[in-house]
């Protein structure tokens, strides 16, 4: 699967914590994911069917960080969130 | 699982199910909790024929649930060192109109109590509790019958050590702190002494008084009070900030209590006043409220052997009097 067709999983509760923190709930697996900041502004935008571009500006929008930088750490959320089946294709 | 199927049901109980943590639900949808305590009104209804129904779900339900419920925001916290008076304010609380008064309810301090008992390195688990209680309360505080407007909260007295993570939920809901001579609260809980200071699991009286869970077991029942009680007063002086108000028992009076629902934001009517007063005049745990209230300082300074007193000296006093001092400075 490519990260760049992804959607937040139907089966993913999404719940925010502690201004801007998160805790995805897995409802298949019963699993919880403790999401920072960053990971959030990913989860947020995999749910509103952003495009990684789109998602990595709102990440330099949010943090003073480099486009290349910005865009590898949301490759790497994404793959993350997929390794643990959180996600699914468009 | 059908969102509107849980509307009006209430978390009555945080438990372990076959090994799956979790809750235990009950249809509440057309009952007042009119009972001084939450649980009263659980056994209230749990004696009656046909019972209600009861369902048990994970947590993660609760999550999914939490974004579906109309409910209340918290209007006001009770937090207390036990024994001093928090049932009289929660009944006050529960006479103003549209009010819903959810005192000590058993999920919310079960949830409170696992900050202690359940905790992980990261602290992981400690933050799912936090989103579990922010939940369990939104679903508390439905509204059930439409006009409710004030969501008041009186967590039992354990609860006063974990405040902070509480305030990081809510940081914007004031709440008060009620206590009491250290000697006399002593002499009230051995006169009956409540659950929590017989608790066979001593981690969360370990934790409260820093002692180890094995010291705890081999201290007697005054020592365990007066050790919690000085934690209690000592959490509360730190943590006080201008959204907390501290109240001593000796003050309680139809003003200060008007004066602590002010304080909350709201404004008693006349009627609601002449309830209050009226309630204050009857022993405020009482569901019938048959019995009088009787004001006992004297007899329990009295009642108090040379052990109690000696517990309260080496444990309880001087964080009493420090909080007293506080108090008074934030009068001034």
């Amino acid at each position: 699967m490519n990260s760049a067709n992804l959607i937040a999983g139907k089966h993913v509760v999404v719940t925010d914590f502690d201004g801007g923190e998160g805790i995805l709930v897995d409802l298949n697996t019963k699993r919880y994911f403790q999401l920072n900041e960053t990971a959030m502004i990913v989860w947020k935008g995999l749910e509103e069917g952003k495009s990684i571009g789109e998602i990595v500006a709102d990440f330099t929008a949010s943090y003073e960080v480099e486009h290349d930088r910005a865009t590898l750490s949301v490759k790497r959320l994404l793959d993350s969130f997929q390794t643990y089946k959180l996600v699914s294709a468009k | 699982m059908a969102r509107t199927e849980f509307r009006g049901w209430m978390p009555v109980d945080a438990v372990v199910v076959n090994g799956r943590p979790g809750l235990t639900w009950m249809n509440m949808a057309d009952v007042r909790l009119t009972e001084p305590f939450f649980e009263q009104t659980v056994h209230r209804l749990q004696s009656q024929d046909p019972k209600p129904e009861e369902r048990f779900t994970e947590f993660d339900a609760l999550v999914q649930l939490e974004k579906t419920f109309d409910s209340v925001a918290p209007t006001g916290f009770i937090f207390h060192s036990s024994r001093c008076g928090s049932t009289l304010l929660a009944n006050a609380c529960r006479a103003i109109e549209g009010a819903i008064v959810l005192s000590e309810p058993p999920a919310v301090d079960k949830l409170i109590a696992r900050f202690i008992t359940d905790v992980d390195e990261h602290g992981t688990k400690a933050n799912l509790y936090s989103i579990f209680l922010r939940g369990v309360v939104k679903a508390l505080g439905q509204r059930r019958n439409g006009n409710e407007r004030n969501l008041f909260v009186k967590f039992a007295c354990c609860s006063v050590w974990q405040i902070e993570r509480i305030q990081r939920l809510w940081p914007d809901v004031p709440w008060v702190f009620l206590y009491r001579d250290p000697v006399e609260t002593i002499v009230s809980n051995l006169q009956n002494i409540p659950a929590w200071l017989q608790d066979e699991d001593h981690r969360v009286l370990a934790s409260i008084t820093g002692a180890a869970t094995e010291a705890v077991a081999t201290m007697n029942t005054a020592e365990r009070c007066a050790r919690a009680l000085g934690s209690f007063y000592a959490t509360a002086n730190s943590v006080a900030n201008d959204r907390a108000l501290l109240l001593n028992y000796k003050q309680l009076s139809l003003a200060e209590i008007t004066n602590v629902l002010n304080f909350f934001g709201v404004e008693p009517a006349a009627a609601e006043l002449e309830t209050i007063a009226r309630q204050s005049q009857t022993y405020s745990k009482l569901i019938s409220g048959e019995r009088a209230f009787v004001a006992d300082t004297d007899a329990k300074q009295r009642a108090a052997g040379a052990h109690v007193h000696e517990v309260a000296a080496r444990w309880a006093n001087e964080p009493y009097r420090l909080l007293e001092q506080k108090r008074l400075e934030n009068q001034r």
